[in-house]
């Protein structure tokens, strides 16, 4: 045994190190939110909670901030409520293609957001769509999707079948016993794959840098900021974005296991 | 959907064919994008830190993976992965950028050498590919340990009991049993983490600085800059090509899958 555990120990440090690495940059941040340097080098100067201040009163972290929640927001609800459907169909139904039907709503997963927010930057615009937040909410729904309907199936397709078959001998119709039966019982996937959603929409940065012109999302807002020159007030939003995205995420992931 | 994701790559696909002043169809945009060093270089740039990112990423994640799934005790098995991937959530660009702060040259990591041994180092890793295959790495460490781990779990310990009881080692049991059967964990987390490091822009951008752009940076530069659309479209569908061949080892997947139901 005495080899094996040789081996367990290198896996320790391995796992340490990795979960180090994970975590540093973030820790980093954190700390250096605090910090009243104006440059983002060592030593540590004093304690100061001004960025935060600039943060929470400059009108344009506040813009980007409530269009942020405002695309997020619709793109969670729509893709949530749409994938619910399309999750119910293709579980409780069998017909010819539906594998390829379940292919095709996951190919998105295997697409580089990049390219979907080139395609429909190109696609749209030469329909005569303007660059906005509204084709913002489009992309991200598209890449969104997948994770809502894979989350969804998953726990419809634990629900046993013949409850609704019970429901439908009894006399009730298909639209009433999913709405009395299969919805009540995916309650906590559907608030989780909503706040699952709402993160990765709240996120994500470079469909919505393609899709928009002049009304930004808070991801812009915080890349622009990061390119043409530092602004430590990064460091503070940054840390209120880590946290409150962690704390969602959490809480999605307990809302999963509870089912 | 199909309006929103099958249209617009079609339309794309039909741009990258157009010829840019005169709109008619033609392969030249192709050709001039083979015959530019600039895009050349980029292209294969592109698969070589997508190559090694995969390459890393797996080395480290099946250890991980296998730790996780093996040698911690049940309690915390969930609490481990839960450490590990947590981060998944929060904002990407963010992290990358962090990793500035502690790699520049005058970051943390310089500034602790110089406390602890007083030379001043310089590390020139920042704006470099290595920073890019590094930051890039650490995500996709954390996809394929998740993935691994869905697959390893599944594995039944009766299998692992009979390799010991019939003489076998852990290097028997880990090449007869846990290495095929973590494959398809193994396959679709590579396939992922290559499409994620193929097409990503935050992180060759921030750590791997712009003097070396990758496929996705000069097509952002393209569009913003010069509004060449169709040449942004060639490297569009060059990248989905790429990304069309990496899947193949999904399908095959898939079919595997079939024929075992």
């Amino acid at each position: 045994m005495k080899k094996f555990s040789l081996l367990n120990n290198f896996l320790y440090i391995l796992f340490a190190t990795i979960v180090s690495l994970i975590y540093l940059p973030i820790l980093v941040m954190i700390v250096f939110s605090f910090n009243s340097s104006k440059y983002q080098i060592m030593p540590f100067r004093n304690f100061t909670t001004t960025w935060y201040q600039r943060v929470l009163t400059d009108s344009q972290y506040i813009e980007g901030l409530s269009n942020s929640l405002i695309v997020s927001i619709s793109v969670s609800l729509f893709a949530t409520l749409l994938a619910f459907f399309c999750a119910y169909s293709l579980v409780n139904s069998n017909f010819k293609g539906k594998s390829f039907l379940n292919l095709f709503f996951l190919t998105p997963l295997v697409v580089p957001l990049i390219l979907i927010g080139i395609s429909l930057r190109f696609f749209l615009t030469s329909k005569g769509y303007e660059p906005s937040l509204f084709l913002v909410a489009i992309g991200q729904s598209i890449f969104v999707m997948p994770l809502a309907i894979l989350n969804l199936s998953n726990r419809m397709s634990q629900i046993p079948k013949n409850l609704e078959e019970a429901a439908w001998s009894l006399g009730s119709s298909r639209l009433r016993s999913m709405f009395e039966i299969v919805l009540p019982s995916c309650k906590f996937s559907l608030i989780a794959t909503f706040i699952l959603t709402f993160t990765f929409a709240f996120d994500e940065f470079i469909i919505a840098y393609f899709l928009t012109n002049f009304s930004i999302t808070l991801p812009i807002k915080i890349w622009t900021s990061l390119v043409t020159g530092f602004d430590p007030a990064i460091n503070a939003i940054g840390t209120i974005v880590f946290l409150t995205s962690l704390t969602l995420g959490l809480i999605s992931q307990i809302l999963f296991l509870k089912k | 959907m199909t309006f929103f994701f099958i249209f617009p790559i079609f339309h794309t696909l039909r741009l990258s064919f157009l010829d840019p002043n005169t709109g008619v169809f033609t392969f030249n945009n192709y050709f001039a994008f083979f015959s530019k060093d600039i895009f050349y270089d980029s292209f294969f740039r592109t698969l070589k830190l997508s190559f090694f990112v995969i390459s890393f990423s797996v080395i480290l994640a099946f250890p991980l993976a296998y730790f996780i799934c093996f040698v911690v005790k049940k309690k915390f098995r969930t609490l481990a992965l839960l450490i590990l991937v947590a981060p998944f959530w929060t904002s990407f660009t963010i992290r990358a950028f962090s990793w500035q702060l502690i790699l520049s040259d005058k970051g943390l990591v310089t500034w602790l050498i110089n406390k602890l041994t007083g030379y001043e180092v310089k590390l020139n890793f920042l704006y470099t590919m290595n920073a890019s295959i590094f930051g890039l790495t650490l995500f996709g460490v954390m996809l394929i340990t998740l993935l691994l781990f869905n697959s390893m779990i599944t594995i039944d310990k009766r299998l692992l009991e009979a390799n010991s009881d019939l003489g076998g080692n852990k290097f028997t049991e880990i090449k007869n049993i846990i290495l095929p059967l973590s494959l398809p964990g193994l396959i679709i987390g590579s396939v992922l983490t290559f499409i994620i490091a193929v097409g990503d822009y935050a992180v060759p951008t921030l750590l791997g600085g712009g003097f070396k752009p990758v496929l996705a940076q000069l097509m952002l530069s393209t569009i913003k800059g010069t509004f060449d659309l169709n040449t942004a479209a060639t490297m569009a569908i060059l990248l989905v090509i790429v990304i069309i061949i990496a899947c193949i080892p999904l399908l095959s997947l898939i079919k595997q899958i079939r024929f075992e139901k």
